[in-house]
């Protein structure tokens, strides 16, 4: 049977226009398949599907619902494109020709635009703040309005320095919004010269202000200038209302371009910009009364949840014509930050940079995790603590200057000299210098991550001290060469496999205390942690200690002919005021860990199980990491239940913890009267030995006999050393 | 035309006794998995993707799915398409579906329709 060449009447032109487009292939056309599948489904029984071999039900829950607003991005709404968008005047250009209109909504969009930048750090997409502005979606069509048009040139770059420096960090992967651009246009041809254009812009709005002042005071204006806009009343307003805003931004990208110099070099410049930033800041915020009060309209709501300074909404923005951009997942709905809050947001973050900029760039390791430690305890953002990271690890060397294994050297207290010595080009050292590395990387992350990387690290510090140590077996054994240098190389490995096994404590005890910063821990596990903490601290204060000697031993031998030698006799047999700080840490621990204890062990409120686990699964849960690593040795829940089981308020009775912590803590502040930091922290650690040795005699006169008793523990005095509260119910 | 196309798709079975047991409608859907289906929902737009399910109410799974839209509201216009990856299109909201048929097979369809 002859068939008629069916597929000329099954051609594209019989199909309806729009399928037309989306074509099938050179020799395939799309049949119409409805028909088919509505007959399958009458003949389907009720749960059953039509499926492939390869279909799986638990990931076909992973697809995305078409017409879901939760779940469908592409959900037309207003607009089907930012074109059409334009196209019916959602991002006028000019906004308004009533020139002074046009300028109160130019800072209104400048001000929201501030407000999405500080949503943006705070951890969501730029395509639904930053770049939910339409007029930086196309920024080329701003240029006729110079001011816009520099404004959204400057912000755009500052948007790609700012990605450029978090993604340099590697830090965002927390924040997993952050830097995902996927498309937009941060990338525009010219913008090193956003600078100029912006001062060009800076000017003219310069002379503008003098002309309206020297027109106010009935002087003669020197050049024929057109005014800002035309209502001559508001004119100085306006204008200082943007000199501040321009300016602001200006010394922002200056900020960001100072820090980003190599080695620190830009710090002190960075220093004086982030003040002109604060300056204009201030500015800004002084601005939003003329602003608000310029227009006989009020506008309605809570002024305090605007984003603008004005109080009116902006025009030219809408978030939805990205969310196809914005991710495949689609955009959860997010609040921009109020104005007010975006300028607190920025205020913030420049005492942070500034905070990075004044630091010395100390060549002492120890001073330099100190600093660390202290800058996080301020809670910085994102963006500080990338531009910190970057500063603090550069080309492979801290500071891009200092090469790690020189610092490793110097924190080992070893001789100036070793460190060029070819040891480093070990493995071992070499690999050692990666964990310094990633150390300080760590350290500047957020709190949750920089736990959860501190727990999988101790494994990698234990398993280089055994490199380390199998290494020093192998090449020494026992016997002491003669060899000047074998001598040299063996000092090395005995400082360093030292100051590793420091470190590692170190890092344990970051890690315990880490747990305290997030709430990890509940009443009933205290006990548990102040004792893994003594057992921790114990071997941090042994190596330290032994550090210090080691670190005596080599300033003695540089030849320091002192003819006091009785003062220095005297001196080594004090113990340096750094091991009394731990050990007045210890204290507390101990005091705690005894005193949970008692209570535990007297008061049966004190000991509910939890139903869902048993001590010693919790004791597993929360020390596992340290256990693998075996840090330290010989500790265990056995071990831990042998020091606690036969506490009692009688024994606790006999010897008070706390008292001695209050002691060492008065002695020892005057070793430290040039550090206020750590000031600080004795003082601390003096009001919450204070408050529990009260405690511990209350509870212990009182405790087995009043079953009225409560006993809390708060943190009102130290971030992870409790307070003990008594109370009569 | 199409609509015979599309007749043909479910008659193929019907004028041929002897394998009517495995030309019910169920069966020949289950032949069309892994083929590239084009669904028309109500707003407008277009998912192109590899058919992946199908349950009794008419829900759709496609796998590999490309969206595509038009950039303005009336038409005609440039599209715009993006992948999505797998993607379940409610009975509700669906308009149209199309499925990949190459010439070859439109005609054996058509043969076996012998009408």
């Amino acid at each position: 049977m002859a068939d008629k060449p069916v597929y000329e009447e099954a051609s594209i032109d019989g199909q309806p226009p729009k399928l037309a487009s989306i074509p099938a292939s050179d020799t395939t056309v799309w049949a119409d398949a409805s028909p088919l599948l509505q007959a399958a489904c009458a003949g389907l029984r009720d749960g059953e599907l039509i499926h492939g071999d390869n279909f799986n039900l638990f990931a076909a829950m992973s697809a995305l619902e078409i017409m879901d607003p939760k779940m469908d991005s592409g959900i037309v709404c207003t607009y089907y494109s930012i074109d059409e968008a334009i196209e019916n005047g959602a991002a006028p250009i000019p906004i308004s020709l009533d020139s002074t209109i046009d300028v109160r909504c130019t800072i209104d969009i400048m001000d929201h635009l501030l407000a999405c930048e500080a949503a943006w750090h705070k951890g969501h997409s730029l395509a639904q703040t930053v770049f939910s502005c339409i007029y930086l979606l196309r920024l080329d069509r701003t240029a006729p309005h110079a001011l816009l048009h520099s404004y959204c040139r400057i912000i755009r770059a500052t948007c790609k320095a700012v990605v450029s420096v978090v993604s340099d960090a590697r830090t965002h992967e927390e924040e997993d919004l952050f830097t995902m651009t996927y498309g937009l246009p941060l990338n525009g041809d010219g913008d090193d010269k956003c600078l100029s254009i912006l001062n060009a812009v800076e000017e003219t709005i310069s002379r503008q202000l003098r002309a309206c002042k020297a027109t106010s005071s009935k002087r003669r204006l020197p050049e024929d200038l057109e005014p800002l806009q035309s209502n001559s009343n508001l004119e100085e307003g306006f204008c200082k209302a943007l000199l501040c805003r321009l300016r602001f931004r200006k010394h922002f990208f200056h900020v960001l371009s100072c820090m980003k110099r190599p080695q620190g070099r830009g710090l002190e410049s960075a220093r004086k910009h982030i003040a002109s930033c604060l300056t204009e800041l201030e500015s800004i915020l002084e601005s939003a009364d003329f602003l608000r009060s310029c227009f006989d309209e009020s506008c309605e709501g809570d002024i305090d949840d605007k984003t603008t300074a004005s109080g009116f909404e902006p025009i030219g923005f809408d978030a939805m014509l990205n969310s196809r951009l914005s991710a495949p997942t689609p955009p959860r709905a997010i609040k921009i930050l109020s104005w007010k809050k975006a300028v607190e947001y920025f205020v913030k973050l420049l005492h942070d940079l500034d905070v990075i900029c004044s630091y010395s760039l100390d060549p002492h390791l120890e001073s330099l995790l100190r600093f660390v430690v202290q800058f996080q305890k301020s809670q910085p953002d994102l963006v500080a603590r990338s531009h910190l990271q970057l500063l603090l690890v550069q080309d492979g060397k801290l500071y891009g200057r200092d090469p790690f294994f020189a610092v490793i050297n110097k924190a080992a207290a070893l001789p100036e000299a070793t460190k060029n010595h070819d040891i480093q080009k070990n493995e071992s050292f070499l690999q050692l210098g990666m964990l310094v590395m990633n150390l300080l990387k760590i350290l500047c992350t957020n709190a949750a991550w920089q736990r959860r990387k501190l727990g999988k690290f101790l494994q990698d510090w234990r398993v280089i001290y055994v490199q380390l140590e199998l290494a020093f077996r192998n090449e020494y054994g026992e016997v002491s060469s003669s060899s000047n240098d074998e001598n040299t190389c063996m000092k090395i490995f005995q400082h360093i496999l030292l100051w590793v096994e420091e470190q590692t404590y170190w890092i344990a005890f970051r890690f315990l205390i880490l747990g305290f910063e997030l709430e990890l821990y509940s009443t009933g596990e205290y006990c548990m942690v102040y004792w893994y903490l003594y057992a921790v601290l114990i071997k941090l204060t042994e190596k330290t200690h032994l550090m210090m000697a080691v670190s005596h031993d080599t300033a003695k031998r540089k030849g320091k002919k002192k003819k006091d030698s009785s003062k220095d006799l005297a001196r080594e047999s004090r113990i340096p005021p750094a091991v009394l700080f731990l050990q007045c840490y210890i204290c507390l621990a101990e005091g705690l860990t005894m005193m949970l204890a008692a209570l535990r062990n007297e008061i049966p409120v004190f000991h509910s199980p939890s139903p869902f686990n048993t001590e010693h699964e919790k004791f597993v849960q929360h020390f596992e990491l340290l256990q693998r690593a075996c840090i330290p040795d010989h500790v265990s829940y056995p071990s831990y239940k042998e020091s606690t089981t036969h506490a009692r308020f009688s024994t606790l009775a006999m010897y008070n913890y706390f008292k001695d912590a209050q002691r060492i803590a008065k002695e020892v502040k005057s070793s430290f009267s040039n550090d206020p930091e750590r000031l600080a922290e004795l003082r601390k650690l003096e009001q919450v030995a204070e408050h529990n040795s009260v405690a511990q005699n209350v509870i212990c006169r009182l405790g087995a006999l009043d079953p009225s008793l409560k006993v809390s523990f708060e943190f009102s005095h130290h971030p992870f050393f409790a307070t003990v509260v008594v109370k009569r119910s | 035309m199409e609509q015979e196309v599309g007749e043909s798709l479910i008659q193929l079975g019907n004028s041929d006794g002897s394998n009517s047991s495995s030309s019910d409608p169920v069966t020949r859907v289950r032949k069309l998995l892994f083929r590239r289906m084009l669904v028309g929902i109500k707003d407008g737009r277009f998912f192109l993707g590899t058919f992946h399910c199908l349950d009794k109410q008419g829900n759709i799974i496609l796998q590999d799915t490309i969206e595509y839209r038009s950039t303005r509201r009336s038409s005609p216009s440039p599209m715009e398409q993006r992948c999505l990856g797998l993607v379940l299109i409610p009975s509700s909201c669906q308009n149209s579906c199309h499925v990949d048929c190459s010439v070859e097979e439109q005609l054996s369809l058509l043969k076996a329709k012998m009408i």
